[in-house]
């Protein structure tokens, strides 16, 4: 395409352009992520399986993610996509590769939805249950969802500003708690061992350290969500790289920190705490800290409900970006008029979102199963995305002409790495245990490889204009500009 | 998050002569050149020109073309010549602005646009534009600037900080919404009016002037201190503005 030909409005115009500020980009990506109930919820699950080798399964797993991220810079710094990840695998991969990630990230997005919307019901209830006495039926949890859903969705059709802010506010607030609940468990600790240091010292297996850095992968999921944002960040080519690499690094670094004072503290705890359901909780109540687990509680209900807003702001941005370059119905690219939010997928996202937790609640299911559940889902959508968008990266760079030698490094082993852990998670010895999640992620992911033998057959036109971004308009370069002949 | 990642900094004259160099470069060889190109025309290490080129994209000083790897010179160059075009008006329009002037009792003032560099060329001697300069710069206040906004694919591109549009009187429009408001009434009647926007009391109407190719080259814009549109004047107007289009474009 010359200069002369190019087009006088953005393919994916519609968005409210250029208006997210450095913090509002990070704070989609950090409450994707949910890091405050990622360090306090995985170590514990990590510990299980790894044993004695837990410290070095976080630090690897963190290294994996923040290698996966720096992958992902090389799109981010080149083009403003909307699609995120779905967007920069066409790229380098193509249209087959693109539609085979695309779905796999919507089934993660989703999935970690799901997830996050048990999760902050979940929280939501522990906390109320010193006070009310008793748990509340299923009925009343499935209700809980539903409201929470609602307001979900005021807050993410209402723009990204308010919700990624209210979402960063409540991680930092949230954050911040965990750090106090540590620390005071810490200064209080007394250097003794319990029958957790059982586990903790473990014997370290091949398998079990392989799928505790499943593990303490998963914990990282949504981090590239930022990716998303393209169109409406102020400075897309400088924000999105800053906040896709930085958000893994400085979770990463809490992650471990996180994971050494948990190793310290449920060495000296009764094991019965380790496995339970929320050891830091149970830790800071056998400790008498008064209000402070209650806190940690609200924090990580919180941190969960902002994650439920920040992984749907994500799909619905997958989806418009899939419509508007013609592979799903064209209804799903509209915007808001008001609030130039992608207000017609939100719409079609948010009731699934929410219907599924609510059914299986209300059916009596246990929130810790419905969560492991659509957590494992989540998973393998993601490291399946993670793993063929870091394929793409060096492929992408060859065709464009700027490969180095250390991008072609990179990209080959963060794609070697994380094709291993999709390896470890498919294989079942996952802590879900069970291979119907598989099943499940297989049969949800269908529509992507669907969609690509279809389109490929009936509108090949459609699969070319597969990756549309916020490309260059006529109005974006300087008018009378010499042609390169 | 500040502090880290800066690639370049006050410390490092030569990555600026660099970054300059590169830009230069693109200049000279044209859109379309690619990185590999002007790594190899200036003898910079590939990877040092990747990210040099990636910094000046990032920047909007250069801008990736859609097959991702040519590159062109961003409009924001056009800010480093400096906004303000030569204004020189040629004597037949301005033949063509004193007949407007003497069939109106109003000012009468011709603004020339490009892109979105505006530049007040000939103000009124008689009843003179009180700042021609705020006209200059704030685009959302002003009816010339409503055209320009108009014209432009997204507003939010043009102005400088779409998000914190200056108030300069209670009636200027801040707020998004009400700009979005001004511009869809420009759009449907093809000219641009507002009162005490700009200045309190004071109303203002433009009409487009436009090559014979369509593209909006200048603005005919009449004021009046008397706190209402001058819509008395603008049939006249726009016959000025339709003989003046290809004498400007």
């Amino acid at each position: 395409m010359t200069i002369e030909e190019l087009p006088a409005r953005s393919p994916v115009a519609g968005l409210r352009r250029r208006g997210l500020s450095m913090v509002e980009v990070l704070a989609q990506s950090v409450s994707a992520l949910a890091p405050s109930a990622a360090v306090v919820a995985v170590p514990p699950f990590v510990m299980v399986q790894a044993g004695a080798a837990t410290l070095p399964v976080l630090v690897v797993g963190s290294a994996l993610v923040a290698l996966v991220g720096w992958c992902l810079t090389a799109f981010a710094r080149r083009m403003a996509a909307v699609g995120g990840v779905y967007s920069f695998t066409a790229k380098g991969l193509g249209p087959g590769g693109a539609l085979l990630a695309g779905w796999a990230l919507v089934v993660g997005y989703a999935g970690i939805a799901v997830s996050a919307l048990v999760g902050t019901v979940a929280y939501a209830i522990s906390f109320t249950v010193p006070f009310t006495g008793a748990r509340p039926p299923g009925w009343v949890a499935a209700l809980l969802a539903v409201a929470v859903g609602l307001v979900a969705t005021l807050t993410t059709v209402r723009g990204i500003r308010l919700s990624a802010r209210v979402a960063l506010a409540l991680e930092v607030v949230s954050l911040g708690v965990v750090v106090v609940v540590l620390g005071v468990l810490l200064a209080a600790h007394d250097g003794s061992t319990g029958t957790g240091a059982a586990v903790v010292d473990g014997p370290v297996t091949a398998g079990g350290v392989a799928t505790g850095l499943v593990l303490a992968v998963a914990a990282f999921m949504g981090f590239e969500s930022a990716a998303t944002l393209g169109v409406e960040a102020r400075r897309p080519l400088v924000a999105v790289p800053r906040a896709v690499f930085w958000t893994p690094v400085v979770t990463g670094v809490l992650f471990v920190a996180a994971g050494l004072a948990q190793v310290v503290l449920l060495r000296a705890a009764p094991v019965e705490v380790l496995t339970g359901d929320v050891p830091v909780a149970q830790l800071a109540d056998a400790d008498g800290l008064g209000v402070l687990p209650r806190l940690l509680d609200v924090g990580i209900a919180l941190s969960f409900f902002a994650c439920v807003t920040g992984s749907v702001n994500a799909l619905a941005r997958v989806l418009f970006s899939m419509s508007r370059e013609g592979v799903l119905p064209a209804a799903l690219g509209r915007t808001h008029p008001r609030f130039a939010t992608p207000s017609v997928a939100l719409a079609f996202v948010l009731p699934v979102v929410v219907a599924v937790p609510a059914v299986a609640l209300a059916g009596g299911a246990r929130a810790r199963d419905v969560l492991a559940g659509s957590l494992t889902l989540s998973a393998l959508g993601y490291v399946l995305a993670y793993v063929l968008a870091a394929a793409a990266m060096p492929l992408f760079l060859r065709r464009i002409g700027e490969l180095t030698r250390p991008a072609l490094v990179g990209g080959a082993v963060a794609a070697a790495l994380s094709a291993a852990v999709l390896v470890v998670a498919v294989a079942g010895a996952s802590w879900s245990g069970s291979g119907a999640v598989v099943v499940v992620f297989v049969l949800a992911w269908l529509p992507g490889p669907v969609l690509w033998l279809v389109l490929r057959r009936r509108a090949p036109d459609v699969l070319a204009r597969v990756g549309v971004y916020d490309q260059a308009t006529a109005s974006s370069v300087l008018p009378g500009q010499g042609v390169r002949r | 998050m500040t502090g880290v990642d800066r690639g370049v900094t006050g410390r490092q004259p030569q990555a600026v002569r660099s970054a300059l160099a590169v830009l230069e470069e693109v200049a000279r060889a044209g859109a379309g050149v690619n990185a590999k190109e002007v790594a190899e025309a200036l003898g910079l290490p590939p990877a040092t020109t990747y990210r040099l080129l990636n910094l000046l994209v990032a920047e909007e000083y250069l801008v990736r073309l859609p097959d991702l790897h040519g590159f062109a010179l961003g409009a924001k160059v056009a800010g480093l010549v400096g906004t303000a075009p030569p204004a020189r008006v040629p004597t037949a329009a301005r033949q063509v602005l004193a007949e407007l002037r003497g069939g109106v009792r109003a000012g009468v003032h011709l603004v020339l646009v490009s892109g979105a560099a505006v530049r007040c060329a000939d103000v009124d001697p008689d009843l003179p534009l009180a700042a021609p300069a705020l006209v200059e710069t704030h685009l959302h206040a002003s009816a010339v600037g409503h055209l320009v906004l108009a014209e432009a694919g997204d507003w939010r591109d043009v102005v400088h900080h779409p998000d914190r549009l200056p108030a300069l009187t209670p009636a200027t429009p801040t707020r998004s919404v009400e700009l979005e408001a001004c511009l869809a009434r420009v759009h449907a009647v093809g000219w641009a009016g507002q009162v005490g926007q700009l200045h309190e009391g004071v109303g203002c109407l433009a009409v487009p002037v436009r090559a014979p190719d369509g593209q909006l080259v200048g603005a005919v814009a009449v004021s009046s201190g008397r706190g209402e549109v001058p819509v008395a004047s603008l049939d006249a107007a726009r016959d000025c503005a339709a003989r003046l289009g290809p004498l400007l474009g």
